[in-house]
């Protein structure tokens, strides 16, 4: 079954602008989408643009879609991971957004480095809290990340992390 | 007659090829019925070779020429653990070839494990092309989740060597998990437990609206249904050498009918509560013949690979814990691999998982079911089902300090690429050198080397000034691919990827047409 032309276009058209797009225009999802709206635009758009529905297809479209599928993939991964998430918006939020649309591990020039403790109970605290957000338990997150303000009561970060995921719970009643 | 892509599952022990036909897929039969093909290739004195049941009959007769368990060596350095294991107990001669690669020496001709195992996709293209009446181009063939790249590589070289475009290389547990939900509509969280003849895979999948998402994998190349095997062997070893100081391993012949004798004891022990291994003549010595005889129960043999099993449930907790679950969150468990035959394996995933596992399922065809599945979804666009693999292992690059700079993390949906900038740190620098690893552990060292990019060609320029970006991409067969540019002018740096070992391409290409051209005669046993 061929690929019809409109199809063609979109794809096209998407190739082509996709370095201007921020993760949640790739998938298509507003800021403020939950995790489930993210997986589930995740699978949507993989429907759409997934490499295997154009395998027979001539390669400068489906090295097109190839390029569009792994964008998908990037936003999937970085907007489904609080802790990334968290720094993508920060980036995207900023003066300097057009530098910040992909999420680049650690270059110059990346995000600032989270203050993540200065005491050996405030790391421990703090990094069980950063485990418990990646298992989606965030009344755990925030218990831990409380217990950390407790022993560094100057750290931003852990201040910061403790309404971030106050927000979250609040967001998923 | 449409183009038909087949599916092929190579296992360490054994082999199956399945098609689509008609919407159903189905495992093909050779001419004599048999479905399942013992993965082992055997050299006739007379230039020909031999592959399946008669090639395994070979093991007694002619062991230094009959290969067997080839996939525990591919994709994998001379120097490593499993190679000199390989190497001790191994009936056929193993040497080390170029780039540390391993090769197998068989009548004074050395053989790369791409193309053992091109022998065996050689076999099941011609029971396919036998069975459909047509000559068969396409194959989908399947490889352990947790395959490193070296591996995917020299699996795809061997489908290539074998005259075959390999459409895909899918992982084991996927195609498992693809086989058992297609066309089904199910909604749920499945477990798919892979104990093979080499290698264990555990993958946790969520299936919905036929989208096949796998949201973890986890694996040990370095555990199969052989090391039960093994410790079958040693056990009648030992209490052979107790009675009569005959240490029955060191003798080839001795060796494999114990094998044979551990083979059928642990099927045996699936059946029964006791059985009894009886070889006669196993020994000689100047007072005559020696018999090996030995009685053993199920609760015995369970004790001897207590730790093996449990082994596979660490792995377990690791694929759960990373898919964000707890064990009772899963819906459904499907058992895939010989082994997983065995009752006490089935009994000990019952209890792990707290459901008993999918029956009417058969493990040792199922794998390459879901292979010819997914090699029809790529031919017919209008396939419903849809698969989202991921990667098993983190990749990232080796820094000063000794420490892996971690650029894609494992269990990242595939195909996927991450971009580094690299600049240079001496003046007028004309190359810089980035070296690749795969794996988990901090220490780079203690992970799977990949290669080495090169960039070079670099324009003279102060320290720091050049800024070069390096694509790290893993494509969806699994397989690294690198790629780098000016970050400033987008013109493409020139790059070389020394992949640590493996066949260059124009190697395979003479394989090809070395294997292809009929100058290497193939025989089918009557």
């Amino acid at each position: 079954m061929a690929i019809d032309e409109r199809k063609k276009i979109e794809i096209n058209s998407i190739a082509r602008l996709i370095d201007e797009l921020d993760y949640y225009q790739i998938l298509k999802v507003p800021q403020n989408a939950s995790f489930e709206e993210i997986k589930g635009a995740y699978f949507r758009e993989s429907r759409n643009y997934h490499p295997d529905k154009y395998y027979n297809e001539p390669p400068e479209l489906s090295k097109k879609v190839t390029l569009i599928f792994k964008r998908i993939t990037e936003a999937y991964k970085i907007l489904s991971d609080q802790e990334t998430r968290v720094i993508y918006n920060d980036g995207i939020n900023s003066p300097n957004r057009a530098k910040n649309l992909r999420y680049i591990h650690g270059v110059q020039g990346g995000p600032p480095k989270e203050d993540e403790g200065q005491t050996p109970m405030g790391k421990k605290y703090f990094q069980l809290g950063k485990m418990a957000i990646n298992n989606r338990d965030y009344k755990g997150a925030k218990i831990n990340f409380q217990l950390a303000a407790k022993m560094e009561p100057n750290n931003e970060t852990f201040k910061k992390r403790i309404v971030e995921v106050e927000e979250i719970i609040k967001g998923k009643k | 007659m449409g183009e038909k892509v087949i599916g092929i599952d190579l296992g360490t022990s054994t082999t199956a090829v399945a098609i689509v036909e008609n919407d159903i897929a189905k495992v093909l039969p050779n001419e004599k019925g048999e479905k399942i093909h013992p993965s082992v290739v055997s050299f006739l004195e007379d230039g020909n070779r031999i592959v399946g049941t008669e090639a395994k009959k070979r093991l007694i007769l002619d062991p230094e020429n009959t290969v067997y368990s080839a996939k525990r060596l591919i994709g994998r350095k001379f120097f490593s653990s499993e190679v000199k294991k390989a190497q001790a107990i191994a009936s056929y001669k193993i040497v080390e070839g170029d780039n540390q690669d391993v090769r197998i020496e068989i009548r004074r001709h050395q053989y790369t494990l791409s193309e053992i195992s091109a022998f065996i996709l050689m076999e099941m293209k011609r029971i396919a092309e036998k069975y459909l009446s047509q000559e068969v181009k396409k194959a989908v063939v399947t490889v352990p989740a947790y395959f490193n790249d070296g591996q995917r590589q020299a699996t795809k070289d061997a489908g290539t060597i074998a005259g075959l475009s390999v459409l895909r290389i899918i992982n084991e547990p996927t195609a498992a998990a693809l086989a058992y939900g297609f066309g089904k509509g199910l909604q749920q969280k499945v477990a798919v437990y892979d104990l093979g003849g080499g290698t264990f895979d555990i993958s946790i999948l969520e299936i919905g609206d036929d989208i096949f998402e796998v949201i973890s994998t986890a694996g040990d190349t370095y555990l199969g249904g052989d090391d039960f095997d093994d410790r079958f062997i040693d056990y009648l070893a030992e209490l052979f050498f107790k009675e009569h100081s005959i240490d029955l391993r060191t003798d080839k012949v001795a060796l494999q009918k114990m094998k044979d004798a551990a083979e059928h004891g642990k099927w045996d022990l699936s059946e029964n509560l006791e059985t009894e291994v009886y070889i006669p003549g196993i020994a000689q010595t100047v007072g005559g013949a020696l018999d090996l005889r030995v009685k053993i129960t199920r609760n015995y043999f369970a004790k001897l690979v207590y730790d093996l099993i449990q082994k596979t449930f660490k792995v377990c907790d690791e694929a759960v814990q990373n898919a964000g679950l707890t064990v009772d969150q899963i819906d459904s468990v499907i058992l895939v691999g010989g082994p997983t035959k065995m009752s006490i394996i089935k009994e000990a995933v019952e209890s792990y998982f707290f459901k008993s596992p999918q029956a009417g399922i058969n493990p040792e065809e199922v794998v390459a079911l879901g292979a010819a599945i997914q090699g029809n979804a790529l031919i017919e666009s209008s396939s419903s089902s849809l698969l989202l693999d991921v990667t098993p292992m983190s990749l990232g690059i080796a820094t000063a300090g000794g420490l892996m700079d971690k650029l894609i993390s494992r269990n990242t949906p595939i195909p996927t690429e991450m971009s580094r900038i690299y600049t240079t740190t001496r003046d007028n620098q004309e190359s810089v050198n980035v070296r690749i690893y795969q794996g988990e552990n901090r220490r780079y060292e203690e992970n799977e080397p990949l290669g080495e990019v090169r960039l070079s060609g670099i324009k003279p320029a102060r320290k720091g000034a050049p800024k070069i970006k390096v694509t790290f991409e893993i494509n969806a067969d699994g397989i690294v691919e690198v790629g780098a540019e000016d970050a400033e002018t987008k013109i493409a740096q020139h790059t070389t990827l020394n992949i640590s070992g493996g066949l260059s391409r124009e190697q395979i290409e003479e394989l090809k047409s070395k294997y292809g051209s009929g100058t290497a005669p193939d025989v089918t046993p009557e």
